[in-house]
């Protein structure tokens, strides 16, 4: 068996970038706190935005120093606060009250949760192998880690059973698309990158309303009672 | 030039020489960071030399296994030091004895064997120690596994010498995902095996929340030192492996002269330092995690070292 090759400084430095993406998906997966959960989306962002600056750099495509701005503008300052003035809509009255910050648990485990996370990533990471890309901006093993992102963030949404998790869960889904695009497409006209990353603005809007509705209507953000039918 | 078994012995000379050093300077920090003004840098010494001095009790009851254990302990953190990359970059000829896995599997001998000793004794505290060492054990086994797989495939064998060389080689080495997260996992199961804070305390007496530590409790005397020594030496060597073969294989000796052994038996001690600063800030940052918590801390070791062979497969890693 041969070893490894080394990829260069540029490739190794995007996959470790990406790689953090994951885990940081991963981090929200872990955390309890949805404060915590809110700052750990700021922080992948800006990965996604240093990920940016890093392609932009060494593959010459100044357009994306705008896209990494917008992304840390919108992605990193206007959307946690947005999420976190909700968060504290929903505590009523009660300013010291943190019963209504922690996410709604899911049915399993820390620990069997992040183990199926890992094999539900590693379905990403191999499935992402058989696909005829290649790449145009950052190198291709970051989309695999991508489709891993996306996964991981769909079984974040599925087993948390809080309203204001599962939108984090929707927000980073969004990142590892970003993600994808970074790899895919990157020079994609900016028009359409920040006409997505509207398109995600559009996203908060309705997760906040739902928020609020939901948290109107039944007095928690869980949202296992939903499936009691009533005539 | 040095003779070459002259620098195998100071290879294990100075893991033994430094290693209780070492502990006192992370002691230090660490109370430094509370506002304390800590012990002195050189009192593990002292207390060796005091436990030295002391009389030896055993249980009664308890049979020579409990007595044989902490020098046959002792003996196996001798022999590590030969398979690891402590002073110089070339392989020295005992360097071949055993890989990565056979140094680990030396660690864990001790590690059975301390515990085999705290059963002997009968005291609850003890055996719990014990116990939970070796349940934990079990738990942080698959993530040394991966981290070991990540190397094999990083350098097609698995020769602590060759990763450092890999490592040094280029920049390209040093960022590439799969080593970043292998050497990541390995602090933190560093962080258990020398039962550091998310894990254990290290300096407290609540006995509730004891693993590693609670393993001593009734050993007394030369045997207490030879323990206590014996931990210090294996945290002193688990370092060494994550400095000089995966983070910072940089200021070993490349020649036999005698002063590059000499700079780097001062450099590794150095390093070390700096690693147990970061540890001690670890410390006093975080809470110790509850006992049924650390299945997580072991998990997300597990899941860095998952995803570093995950990129190796991928080619890009």
């Amino acid at each position: 068996m041969l070893p490894a090759q080394a990829p260069s400084v540029y490739t190794g430095a995007a996959n470790v970038i990406a790689v953090l993406i994951l885990l940081a998906e991963f981090g929200m997966f872990r955390q309890a706190l949805l404060r915590d959960q809110v700052r750990l989306y700021a922080g992948q962002s800006v990965l996604i935005a240093v990920l940016a600056v890093l392609v932009a750099a060494v593959r010459h495509l100044p357009e994306l120093y705008v896209l990494a701005a917008v992304t840390v503008a919108l992605k990193a300052v206007a959307i946690p606060l947005v999420l976190r003035r909700l968060l504290r809509g929903t505590a009523p009255g009660h300013p010291l009250d943190v019963s209504h910050d922690i996410a709604g648990s899911g049915g399993l485990g820390l620990a069997s949760t992040v183990l199926i996370g890992i094999a539900v990533a590693a379905f990403g990471f191999f499935s992402a192998t058989v696909l005829p890309v290649s790449g145009g901006g950052a190198p291709v093993t970051a989309l695999s880690v991508s489709l891993s992102v996306v996964l991981v963030a769909f079984v974040l949404m599925i087993h948390r059973r809080d309203v204001a998790s599962q939108a984090i869960g929707l927000f980073s889904l969004e990142n590892g698309i970003s993600l994808a695009a970074l790899v895919v497409a990157a020079s994609l006209p900016l028009i359409l990158e920040v006409a997505l990353l509207f398109d995600l603005l559009l996203a908060v809007v309705v997760f906040g309303l739902l928020i609020r509705l939901h948290h109107g209507r039944a007095e928690t953000l869980s949202t296992t009672d939903l499936t009691d039918l009533r005539g | 030039m040095l003779p070459i078994p002259v620098i195998q012995v100071l290879q294990v000379l100075t893991i033994i020489g430094a290693g209780p050093g070492v502990s006192g300077v992370i002691a230090r920090v660490e109370a430094r960071l509370q506002g304390r003004r800590g012990p002195r840098v050189l009192q593990p010494y002292y207390d060796l030399a005091k436990l030295f001095r002391k009389e030896a009790l055993a249980p009664a009851g308890a049979s020579w296994v409990f007595l044989a254990a902490p020098v046959a302990a002792f003996t196996c953190y001798l022999t590590v030091p030969l398979l690891i990359p402590v002073l110089t970059t070339f392989p020295l000829p005992l360097g071949y004895m055993g890989d990565i896995l056979g140094g680990g599997f030396i660690l864990s001998l001790a590690g059975f064997l301390v515990a085999v000793a705290a059963l002997e004794t009968g005291s609850p505290y003890a055996q719990l120690g014990a116990s939970r060492a070796k349940t934990f054990a079990a738990i942080t086994e698959p993530v040394v596994l991966f981290v070991v797989f990540t190397v094999a495939l990083l350098t097609a064998t698995d020769l602590p010498y060759a990763l450092a060389a890999t490592v040094r080689s280029s920049a390209g080495q040093i960022i590439r995902p799969a080593h970043v997260l292998a050497a990541a996992a390995l602090f933190m199961v560093i962080l258990y095996e020398t039962g550091r804070i998310p894990v254990e305390t290290h300096s407290g007496t609540n006995e509730f929340g004891m693993i590693e530590e609670a393993r001593s409790f009734e050993h007394s005397g030369p045997y207490f030192a030879l323990l206590k020594w014996g931990s210090a030496a294996k945290q002193l060597i688990l370092y060494t492996i994550l400095l000089n073969v995966f983070v910072a294989p940089w200021g070993l000796a490349a020649t036999r002269q005698p002063w590059a052994v000499v700079l780097a038996m001062a450099a590794l001690p150095a390093k070390a330092c700096v690693l147990g600063g970061v540890v001690a800030v670890i410390d006093n940052s975080f809470a110790k995690l509850r006992l049924f918590k650390i299945t997580e801390f072991a998990a997300a070791a597990f899941l860095l070292a998952v995803l570093g062979v995950f990129t190796l497969y991928l080619g890009g890693g």
